[in-house]
């Protein structure tokens, strides 16, 4: 049989949008309409209520409690990354001895599993056999033990800096590869003129990298949104509920109290709340690589 | 072959008939216990698996062994550290309401919420005495009344204390939660130890058996009785939290806020504390030299009570349950009262380590020369109280771990009871 020249296109998009389909859009209609719905397996429930659930959301102190939560982890944990990943990434593009081992080497803590790291900073920050608390202790910097994960105060924090440590390498590699697109011209020519390293990094590096940068912190707070492993390790998402975030607070809706109607209803608002996050930060990206190019 | 087949100018033999019968072949070379089942009432029994010396598909081997009318197949679900899980896979399956699984195991706090949801058959025409079993764990297995689980194994929490320390200060067992502060803090003071009391403040499932035992010693209670009201914000309960937070700076450490049972245990062990609230599982490990400071140092009972209370464990473990929808009722009871009965109760005491429900067991012999320290339980086990019975346990658990928490970490205990009890009351009202 003949395809028509113009279906051909079509034709050959048709798999990948089959697959795409099945694994991401229907996924998502499927989670809309169950947030519409009052389904649980518990009760055996499944009927259509609207947006009951929606109403009950906005005055459910733990949702906006995890909110704020997830915003904060976001927002801290992004920029901490992007900024030490940065400084990596300007050590690592000078040339020094071994430069390939360290290369290597400081991916390390971005390929090992989440969870592992959960259980090493566990010990680490660990209140009773932590080397943490030790270090702090001899220093003198602290009077007493700190128990990291047990207080309201610290225990965010802890899991932040956890988070910090595994993932800014992958943004040093990121922000590498964007460095090394910079021409060398550029530079020199800088130099020549006088530049030093301060105003060469200033007024010509960073404002080239400023694309890769915007879009490495892109990547960086749409993955540090769905953060779960941490907090489900850690701290389970106490205490006092200090450190429970959507995907924990979802996961225990969903899964321990089998409420998929209203746990579908908590996904559906880190769907949507994600979506605004992620075209906020499109648009900024947008306007920065206009202005740059 | 069939006449339709033959009709047809086709080999003698077709595809069909080849793979019909190298299908049935390789079934009888597969499953040659399929050949013997013949004849008998075929049903399932679901179940996390637990390890021991043997595992729960021995014994289900044993009871096909043991007589020739019912054959049962072992469902295996994941391990009990993944309770969520072996929740998850029940519900899917009773929720389809097919009759399969026939007899599944539960967990003590899920019962309600099958029995509600008419998952799990009343019991009590198949049984009329129930004496045999512990009554703390008979009135766990009832919903609405009616008997819906049939005991099987059981832990509860319990105090595990220094008998060296308890010595050196002429001082016995301590029966209230004031004698055991007092004794803490005192080999605190001398330095004989470094903590006084250890026990779980992480906001998990732990912390509500925590919280059951001393709101129970204090003849309080989460919920009222008929589980449709919440009891929290009472002064019995109160006063019970307050006990707990009050512990946290002076007889333990500020770290039991993020410990559950495996941190709280390592000081203990390592010779740190002079009590520790724990399962039994405890117990095996403090005798390992390779790993215990305290071997033949310690000793094990009931938790203490306030004044004019009575002493109270949080009861753990898994029931057996009949599926409603079976459509083998009298082959799952001749199960389900086979591996509850005195002898299999025993067999899984000595070969997994898990408390029988059935207290005679705990005069048994044999079972106090291989497990002496199971056979020490039966008092502990007396006073085993069972969490919040409601079919919105999932719900409840969630709503206590996070206000114990707030009013452990914030102090403020009579607010936070004061919120969480409305909060309970919106969820089972």
């Amino acid at each position: 049989m003949a395809v028509p020249r113009r279906a051909w296109p079509w034709l050959l998009l048709l798999p990948t949008g089959i697959a795409l389909g099945a694994v991401a859009f229907w996924p998502i209609f499927e989670g809309l309409r169950l947030s519409l719905t009052n389904t649980s397996l518990i009760t055996q429930s499944s009927d259509f209520v609207g947006l009951e659930n929606y109403a009950g959301l906005r005055s459910d102190a733990r949702f906006w409690n995890a909110w704020w939560h997830t915003i904060w982890f976001t927002f801290a944990s992004t920029l901490l990354e992007t900024l030490i990943g940065l400084g990596m990434a300007l050590v690592l593009y000078e040339r020094f001895p071994l430069r390939g081992i360290v290369r290597a080497a400081m991916l390390v803590p971005w390929a090992m599993p989440t969870v592992v790291t959960s259980k090493m900073f566990g010990w680490l920050f660990d209140g009773q056999n932590g080397v943490v608390n030790w270090v702090l202790l001899n220093l003198g910097l602290i009077g007493e033990k700190v128990n990291w994960y047990g207080d309201p105060d610290t225990a965010m924090t802890t899991i932040i800096i956890a988070d910090v440590w595994k993932t800014a390498p992958f943004m040093a590699l990121l922000l590498l590869t964007g460095l090394q697109t910079i021409p060398t011209s550029l530079t020199e020519a800088a130099r020549m003129d006088g530049a030093r390293g301060w105003t060469v990094f200033w007024h010509i590096r960073l404002p080239l990298l400023m694309p890769t940068l915007l879009i490495a912190g892109l990547f960086r707070a749409l993955d540090a949104f769905r953060v779960f492993d941490l907090v489900y390790v850690l701290t389970g998402g106490g205490p006092a509920d200090s450190t429970e975030t959507l995907s924990t607070l979802a996961y225990k809706e969903l899964f321990s109290t089998l409420e998929f109607g209203y746990g579908s209803t908590i996904t559906t608002a880190m769907f949507l709340t994600e979506a605004a996050l992620a075209a906020i930060l499109c648009l900024w990206l947008v306007r920065q690589i206009r202005r740059v190019t | 072959m069939s006449t339709a087949d033959s009709g047809r100018s086709r080999p003698s033999i077709d595809r069909r008939t080849l793979l019909a019968t190298g299908a049935a072949g390789l079934a009888t070379m597969a499953l040659p216990r399929r050949a013997r089942a013949q004849g008998r009432v075929e049903i399932s029994f679901a179940s996390a698996s637990f390890f021991g010396n043997e595992t729960f598909g021995d014994l289900v081997n044993s009871f096909n062994e043991s007589q020739d009318r019912v054959l049962v197949r072992w469902l295996e679900l994941p391990p009990p550290s993944s309770s969520t899980e072996v929740y998850q896979g029940l519900v899917q399956q009773l929720a389809r309401r097919n009759g399969t699984p026939d007899v599944f195991s539960q967990d003590v706090i899920w019962i309600a919420g099958f029995a509600a949801a008419g998952w799990a058959l009343p019991l009590d025409e198949f049984i009329s005495d129930t004496s045999g079993y512990f009554e703390g764990t008979l009135a766990a297995c009832k919903w609405d009344g009616k008997l819906t689980a049939l005991p099987w194994f059981m832990d509860t929490g319990m105090l595990y204390y220094r008998q060296d320390l308890l010595d050196k200060a002429g001082a016995q067992v301590p029966q209230t939660w004031a004698e055991m502060a007092a004794l803490g803090k005192a080999a605190q003071d001398a330095g004989d130890a470094e903590f006084g009391y250890l026990w779980q403040g992480k906001q998990a499932e732990v912390l509500v058996c925590d919280a059951v035992e001393a709101i129970a010693s204090n003849n309080g209670a989460i919920l009222a009785e008929d589980g449709r009201s919440s009891r929290i914000a009472e002064p019995e309960a109160v006063a019970a939290i307050q006990f707990l937070h009050d512990s946290i700076g002076s007889i333990s450490p500020r770290d039991v806020l993020s410990w559950d049972e495996e941190p709280s245990r390592q000081p203990f062990t390592a010779g740190r504390a002079m009590f520790l609230r724990n399962w039994s599982y405890v117990w095996p490990i403090a005798q390992d030299p390779k790993v215990s400071e305290v071997v033949g140092k310690i000793g094990a009972g009931p938790l203490p009570h306030f004044d004019g209370g009575r002493s109270a464990s949080c009861l753990g473990g898994y029931q057996l349950g009949m599926n409603a929808n079976t459509k083998n009722r009298d082959a799952a009871w001749e199960f389900m009262s086979w591996v509850s009965a005195p002898e299999q109760q025993k067999r899984v005491a000595l070969n997994f380590g898990l408390g029988p429900s059935r207290p005679a067991l705990f005069d048994d012999a044999e079972l106090n020369e291989k497990q002496p320290f199971m056979a020490t339980l039966r008092p502990v086990f007396t006073g085993a109280t069972a969490r919040p019975v409601t079919p919105e346990y999932a719900k409840v658990t969630l709503a206590l771990q996070s206000g114990i928490s707030k009013a452990l970490v914030s102090g403020e205990v009579e607010a936070e009871m004061a919120t969480l009890s409305q909060e309970l009351d919106r969820i089972v009202g």
